[in-house]
């Protein structure tokens, strides 16, 4: 009897550690695929000109000849002026983190609201943002420009700083009533037990104070999870921005926005360098964030996909 | 005695009462400012939509708006008319590529979500890997695959084969094949990590025991996942399904960023001819609602595919219940099997 038990476990053993090995290598080959147009983007942002010209096949320029020079122009251009780069770098960096603060402000918010508090209508309002979500948007996109620029024709708006405004208003305040991230947090607070709220409310806890000093804190890996979504989404935002600043000058545009008009399309090999630099610049904020989440955000959305 | 009672019980009732009504103002005023976003930015678009359709609508010149009928409609469905004709043609080849890239795209995603859930040493950077071109904007993954399949003198591919193919050239219709698989390729690339990372989270919660009963009853790899991953993922790859869906509909920045100098103006989808007439300014300001009608109408085809996948993957309830009571017969099975062993010896 033993023996047979023994042999089995070996057995199970063996394909357990086959499987292993067999999933490390398909995966790894795999993970270099996904993560090499990053890399190549990287090494030719280093180039300099004649290894662009010479050598596109090189994944990293040739030892000796790495240059700084595609970054340098990022700043000052070389008629001496302030360049776009930075521009276009703070309205995507600003504008983001607005929509990212109040969205998940908002979304805490929303959440308890539903979750903790007793009011009538609480079903239906539920029902009512199930149903937004399968809504096809779509049909939204062309009107909501036309009501944008009936709003700005309608009050004569049409100087530079007056059209930013506008602008980054109806980008910002539109992007934080995502109701996937409120259905998102909606569902965490549903795993709180309802005990440690009542035990609070009979320490004589006000609603504030439960806000603040229990669920806040609790959720804050679903905060995690909501920032990087919501941070990534607006950074990487192309058409909604596209639309409201076509015909506008560059310094209205976000980064995103300015990469496919100014570098989009096969562009010369003088303009390859400094188009994979600024890409790579641009990408820095979504990594950073990205790297500080990483592991919470991952289970995060894992976990999306398990409740539906 | 008896009257203090009552009346402190009244005092607590109408206390209670307050709280209540207290409670129910407070969950309103919260909820406002989210309500009302919500209404102005996302439902009156969404209703406008329904209305300016039937208007000969002039964002910049409000005055001159007419009631127009069904006449915006007329227009779309007349094939004589260039504009209309084009926005039809642009269904073609999103379909026949949504066609390609859906399930392409999901199995690529479920295969490495099955490897992943292997846990092999440094899963967790592989996962990452995986995951990142996710949150690579469009624009910059447009630039990358633009110096991969550019030209021979800067083209990644074509100097690493020592061709000179034109992968990114090409009139719609006409010998597009290679851009096409290149939009193919970007999809895959930018759209498999968040699928795959769902995948791998239901993958992972699909309780080991189920596995082990369809191991006692002979199952080998295939039919563990035929019998036991498929029917568990099945309402979560519908969703996603649905997800793809929709977005393949809307196809948009993938053949943006793809189109070079010298086909910048090729629309390819709908989304596209969309957005370049929006995007007109005041040239096509008295088409708008005309444009409208025909966001109208894409909108309801992807509702409608949308729904009819949903309704096609839907749960029926013999799925789920068949699955669970399999895995309790085999579990008692097992329990048999075993009492008997313990009894023989």
């Amino acid at each position: 009897m033993k023996t047979v038990q023994k042999k089995r476990l070996t057995k199970s053993q063996i394909t357990a550690r086959n499987e292993k090995i067999v999933s490390f290598i398909v995966l790894a080959f795999a993970s270099l695929l996904f993560i090499f147009p990053l890399i190549y983007m990287l090494g030719t942002s280093f180039k300099s000109d004649l290894d662009l010209q010479m050598h596109p096949e090189k994944i990293f320029p040739t030892p000796g000849q790495w240059t700084l020079k595609h970054y340098a122009g990022f700043f000052i251009n070389s008629e001496g002026q302030l360049d776009n780069m930075p521009k276009w770098m703070f309205n995507s960096l600003w504008s983001t983190s607005v929509t990212v603060i109040l969205t998940v402000l908002i979304d805490l918010v929303v959440a308890y609201v539903v979750v903790f508090l007793r009011w009538k209508g609480k079903k239906v309002f539920m029902k009512a943002l199930f149903a937004w979500m399968a809504a096809p948007t779509v049909i939204a996109t062309a009107p909501g420009l036309v009501i944008f620029q009936t709003v700005k024709s309608t009050l004569g708006i049409s100087s530079p700083a007056a059209t930013y405004a506008l602008v980054y208003f109806w980008l910002t305040i539109p992007g934080i009533v995502g109701v996937f991230n409120v259905i998102l947090m909606h569902n965490f607070f549903k795993t709180i037990p309802v005990e440690i709220i009542e035990s609070a409310k009979s320490d004589g806890a006000s609603h504030f104070t439960i806000f603040r000093k229990i669920v806040c804190p609790l959720a804050k890996s679903t905060m995690l999870v909501i920032v990087l979504f919501t941070f990534a989404a607006s950074w990487n935002n192309l058409q909604g921005p596209q639309l409201l600043m076509a015909g506008e000058g560059q310094y209205i545009q976000t980064i995103t926005v300015a990469l496919a008009e100014s570098y989009g399309g096969s562009s010369a090999w003088g303009a390859q360098g400094v188009s994979m630099a600024t890409a790579v610049f641009s990408l820095i904020p979504v990594l950073i964030i990205f790297l500080f989440t990483q592991n919470k955000m991952i289970e995060g959305l894992a976990s999306t996909g398990v409740k539906g | 005695m008896k009257a203090f009672a009552e009346s402190v019980k009244d005092e607590n009732l109408i206390a209670r009462r307050r709280q209540r009504v207290k409670e129910q103002i407070s969950a309103w005023v919260l909820l406002a400012p989210f309500i009302i976003i919500l209404l102005l930015f996302a439902v009156l678009p969404f209703v406008m939509g329904f209305v300016y359709v039937f208007l000969r609508y002039d964002p910049y010149n409000v005055s001159s708006t007419q009631f127009y009928g069904l006449k915006n409609f007329e227009m779309l469905f007349n094939s004589n008319i260039s504009m209309s004709q084009s926005f039809w043609e642009s269904f073609g080849p999103v379909t026949v590529y949504a066609l390609c890239t859906f399930p392409i795209g999901t199995i690529i995603s479920f295969i490495l979500a099955y490897f992943i859930n292997m846990c092999p040493p440094g899963y967790k950077f592989f996962r990452a890997c995986i995951y990142l071109p996710s949150l690579v904007s469009i624009s910059i993954a447009g630039i990358i695959f633009c110096n991969f399949f550019g030209p021979a003198g800067s083209g990644l591919i074509n100097s690493l084969l020592g061709t000179d193919i034109d992968w990114l050239g090409g009139k719609p219709f006409q010998d597009d094949f290679l851009r096409w698989v290149i939009i193919l390729l970007l999809c895959i690339w930018s759209g498999v990590g968040g699928n795959f990372v769902i995948y791998s989270g239901v993958l992972r919660d699909i309780p080991k025991s189920l596995y082990e009963a369809c191991e006692m009853d002979g199952g080998g790899r295939w039919r563990k996942i035929l019998h036991v991953t498929l029917p568990a993922m099945k309402s979560t790859l519908s969703l996603t399904m649905f997800g793809t869906v929709v977005g393949m509909l809307s196809l948009y920045g993938q053949p943006y960023v793809l189109n070079t100098i010298e086909n910048q103006d090729i629309l390819v989808s709908p989304m596209m001819w969309i957005q370049k007439y929006l995007m007109g300014g005041l040239t096509y300001a008295k088409l708008t609602g005309f444009i409208c009608s025909a966001a109208l109408v894409l909108g309801l085809i992807s509702a409608v595919l949308g729904f009819l996948q949903r309704k096609a993957m839907a749960d029926r309830p013999r799925g789920d219940k068949y699955s669970v009571a399999y895995a309790r017969f085999a579990e008692l099975k097992a329990q048999s099997l075993k009492l008997k062993e313990e009894v023989s010896e």
